[in-house]
């Protein structure tokens, strides 16, 4: 029966190409554009007691609500563009002890973003070519993203590489957002040391330098190779966290080298086992010059509950060494050069644990307009430190389809 | 484990793989095709990956951004 049905379905195929190579003297070239459109809300909170701002000791609580959209448009088949933009408020105890002030505009902070990208596919190949840029602002601190990017298939499609440089252009000052200024004016230090300018820099560029190879191994199985190289100059300690030294007197704002080399190297493989089971597995080693030497592992199992409904336990162990510039509380000595409490560069592991589901209908719901998916996804992060946080985040995908004639 | 033997292991497992790849004709990537097959960050992942940017000293590697754009790193 089934060698029947084959049979048919190749004759149908045939007969199918045959009808439009019959149609090719009238036809007519067709603009075909699509828009996807993502729409995401995610939130995401967590405790400790270790805050840099307040030298290592001190709440970390902390609850970020992060609303984002992101629309793709496909002008044409070579042309598409994309626009994503969000926003992140963030609620932050410790960051409310820069000036001891709990009235103040620190306790509630927004990070709002927008960033565009331009595509581009060469005509008689399968390459991209990409730019981008944008902008995103906090209130003591700007960033300008440019990048570029390209990507090439090779002709049986079972290979791509992609390449890309993105460059960021920082600001560190605060006052862009204040209705008294409107433009940046200094960089903000803890509330008793206002006293000195710590740094005469306020500016951080950052080079990242990334490359992608996806193969096809198998029907069943491909694998992805991510190598980067990252480099940052200028200011990279945060100038509003605290360090405290073994005198039990002296107190400073944190002092990082102004430059840091950085190399992560991952590895993903993606199996479909079985006819509902896929397992995603992903590994990366990561080293850089501050003295962090870091492993991740991440598994994922999306099962396929029935054609449209994917549930996904998922877990992830991370492990790192200390960067050479980390001592806890009042542990520095004065003479120390570069120094730093913040435990996100002490030596640690995590785990985290959570479950994604996905129901993904494809379904026509109004004319042209499709619902793609709706995701939801929930992990639990705990830090071998004392620090745990949860974060969740909820996807609705729709797309929208049109044919134009040219 | 020496910085070097994890390369050459790494450099062999991507060896064996690459010599193990066969042509996947595109009618036989039904499979491949599948929407969690997809190789790099899913959609709903990327959030995760920023809050572990913000948390961890380590970044980038095909998830997520590696330094910039936030005063986290």
């Amino acid at each position: 029966m089934k060698k029947k049905i084959l049979a048919f379905g190749f004759m149908l195929s045939s007969f199918l190409s045959y009808g439009q190579r019959a149609t090719d003297s009238v036809y007519k070239k067709q603009k075909i554009s699509e828009t996807d459109i993502q729409i995401l809300f995610s939130y995401y909170n967590q405790n400790g007691d270790h805050s840099a701002v307040t030298g290592g000791v001190g709440t970390e609580m902390l609850h970020v609500y992060a609303p984002e959209i992101i629309v793709n448009h496909q002008i044409d088949s070579l042309n598409s563009y994309t626009i994503d933009g969000g926003a992140d408020v963030i609620t932050s105890a410790s960051a409310d002890n820069i000036d001891f002030n709990k009235s103040s505009a620190s306790r509630i902070d927004t990070r709002s973003y927008l960033n565009v990208s331009y595509q581009r596919k060469l005509k008689h190949s399968d390459t991209h070519l990409g730019i981008s840029t944008g902008q995103s602002i906090e209130s003591a601190y700007r960033s300008t993203p440019l990048g570029f990017s390209f990507d090439h298939k090779n002709a049986s499609g079972t290979r791509e590489i992609a390449a890309s440089i993105q460059c960021y252009f920082d600001d560190l000052r605060w006052g862009l957002l204040d209705p008294d200024y409107y433009h940046p004016i200094t960089v903000v230090y803890p509330y008793e040391l206002r006293n000195k300018k710590w740094f005469t820099n306020y500016q951080r560029y950052s080079y990242n330098l990334s490359f992608a190879l996806y193969q096809a191994i198998n029907r069943r199985m491909q694998f992805a190779l991510f190598p980067e190289l990252v480099y940052q100059k200028g200011l990279l300690c945060t100038p509003f966290h605290r360090v405290f030294f073994n005198d039990h007197y002296t107190e400073k704002v944190e002092n990082l080298p102004i430059q840091r080399w950085k190399i992560p190297l991952a590895i993903q493989l993606n199996i479909f086992a079985g006819n509902r089971t896929i397992i995603r597995s992903y590994y990366r080693f990561y080293w850089d010059d501050f003295g962090i030497t870091a492993h991740t592992f991440k598994l994922e199992v999306p099962v396929k509950l029935s054609a449209t409904f994917t549930v996904a336990p998922l877990v992830r162990f991370y492990t790192q060494t200390a960067a050479k510039y980390f001592e806890p509380y009042a542990q520095h000595a004065l003479d120390e050069e570069f120094y730093t409490s913040d435990y996100d560069l002490s030596k640690f592991n995590s785990y985290e644990i959570g479950l994604s589901l996905r129901y993904a209908p494809h379904a026509q719901f109004i004319k042209k307009y499709f619902f793609q998916e709706v995701a939801l996804r929930y992990a639990y992060y705990e830090r071998t430190n004392k620090l745990n946080g949860s974060m969740i985040s909820l996807l609705f995908d729709i797309n929208h389809s049109g044919k134009k004639s040219k | 484990m020496p910085k070097c033997t994890f390369i050459y292991i790494l450099l062999l497992l991507l060896a064996f793989v690459s010599s193990s790849c066969h042509t996947v004709k595109p009618y036989q990537r039904a499979y491949l095709n599948d929407e969690n097959m997809k190789l790099g960050k899913a959609n709903n992942e990327k959030f995760s990956e920023s809050v572990h940017t913000y948390r961890e000293g380590a970044s980038g590697g095909g998830n997520g951004k590696a330094s910039g754009g936030c005063s986290c790193n």
